[in-house]
């Protein structure tokens, strides 16, 4: 009973070799894109700017795997392409670590965003949403 | 099997297990440990931002009951919903009992009937009383603060509230397949370290075997997936596969332990 369990897991783990990750940069993208343009509008609220649509920042995301095959968890990049309200085109790229669940934690590469805090426009410390975020996607 | 037999098992485990210091432990685990882990991120300038939710734990209560179900869906679940049921059969071979048990007025089947029920109440249990005492501790340590979700997009007090307390109710059918499980083992080793013990190390092996990458349906068959089903419900718009897919197979599996353990149980021969 025992030889026919282990044979069982090495079969699965033997399985889970092959085919292919849903981990793939169209689902990536997918997900960063909205989520980052969602972020500003909550951002700019915080901070106590006039809203702006989260549609209007009009976000592109172009991911990719850093290692290995296009496919699978581990470290991405993202470079996100959109319109600052004053129409002017901004460009952030964002470090990935993706797991198999199609979670995700971004992390803001380079200082264009700012550091992890913030002063609002009453003085009052808010966390940089830009500066570090999480989300999750669907992987079926 | 008559409800006046299974409801008089279920009355004397209910009794045993009253009278164990670990079911008190257990309970007080679940009841204490959200408001020292609220407390302590209160306290101290440090978040677990390698969890999801962590970052926003000082700025909403709702991110603690979050950080609490990652954690504790991964870590703590497999254990709290196998410390008992995993003890309940075997209990009765490490004492000798179980000639005693099957010469009351009671059937086999009341019996198991009954000492299934009794585990999956205190699993439910467990469950209710850490979801509700985490939501507790984060509205009242931390404080009912709107909740960004994974999608970037704020959510209100109220709005976090009801998906919260659906993500807890979504851990239920999973911890419901460990129990199932622990049920089994016991039953088939008559050991109570094997019957809570193995549960544990499966679902360190599933989470383990989850880290790698490869078909999305292999992943998907692990019962530990069933624990993160959650995520879908903080993504706007809202994704329920998994959280489908993880009842179905949670289910599944209950019903296949839950008949092999009745299985095993009714051809046992305890006479001798």
């Amino acid at each position: 009973m025992i030889n026919r369990a282990l044979r069982l897991v090495a079969l699965a783990i033997g399985l889970s070799g092959c085919g292919q990750s849903p981990i793939t940069s169209m689902r990536a993208e997918r997900a960063i894109a909205p989520t980052f343009a969602n972020l500003v509008h909550t951002q700019m609220v915080w901070i106590g700017l006039p809203p702006v649509a989260a549609s209007d920042f009009a976000v592109q995301a172009r991911c990719r795997r850093l290692q290995g095959a296009p496919s699978g968890s581990g470290e991405w990049t993202c470079a996100l392409t959109w319109r600052g309200p004053d129409r002017r085109t901004l460009r952030n790229s964002y470090e990935l670590f993706v797991t198999t669940d199609g979670c995700y934690a971004a992390t803001a590469a380079g200082e264009n965003v700012g550091g992890p805090m913030l002063t609002s426009e009453n003085g009052r410390d808010i966390r940089n949403l830009l500066y570090a975020f999480e989300g999750c996607f669907d992987t079926t | 099997m008559s409800a006046r037999g299974i409801s008089a098992v279920v009355g004397v485990e209910a009794l045993k297990l009253g009278a164990q210091i670990k079911t008190y432990l257990v309970l007080a685990a679940c009841l204490a440990g959200p408001f020292a882990f609220a407390t302590a991120i209160r306290l101290q300038s440090s978040l677990p931002t390698d969890t999801l939710f962590g970052r926003a734990v000082k700025e909403s209560g709702f991110a603690v009951s979050l950080v609490l179900l990652g954690f504790a869906a991964l870590w703590a679940f497999p254990v709290l919903t196998s410390i008992i049921g995993g003890d309940l059969f075997s209990g009765e071979d490490r004492y000798g009992t179980w000639k005693l048990v099957l010469t009351r007025s009671c059937s086999r089947a009341d019996v198991f009937a009954g000492k299934v029920i009794t585990a999956v109440i205190v699993s439910m249990l467990t469950i209710c009383v850490s979801a509700a005492s985490s939501i507790a501790a984060g509205v009242l340590v931390i404080g009912p603060g709107p909740l960004i979700d994974l999608s970037g997009i704020r959510l209100t007090s109220d709005q976090a509230l009801i998906r919260v307390v659906l993500a807890w109710a979504s851990i239920v059918a999973p911890a419901l397949a460990f129990t199932a499980f622990a049920v089994l083992l016991s039953v088939i080793f008559r050991n109570s370290v094997i019957g809570v013990g193995l549960p544990v190390v499966v679902g360190l092996v599933m989470q383990l075997a989850a880290m790698l990458d490869g078909p999305e349906l292999f992943r998907r068959l692990l019962i530990t997936s069933a624990f993160g089903a959650w995520h879908g419900l903080f993504v706007q718009p809202s994704y329920y596969g998994p959280l489908f897919d993880g009842f179905a197979l949670s289910s599944a599996c209950v019903v296949l332990c839950l008949t092999l353990a009745f299985r095993s149980l009714a051809r046992r021969d305890i006479a001798g």
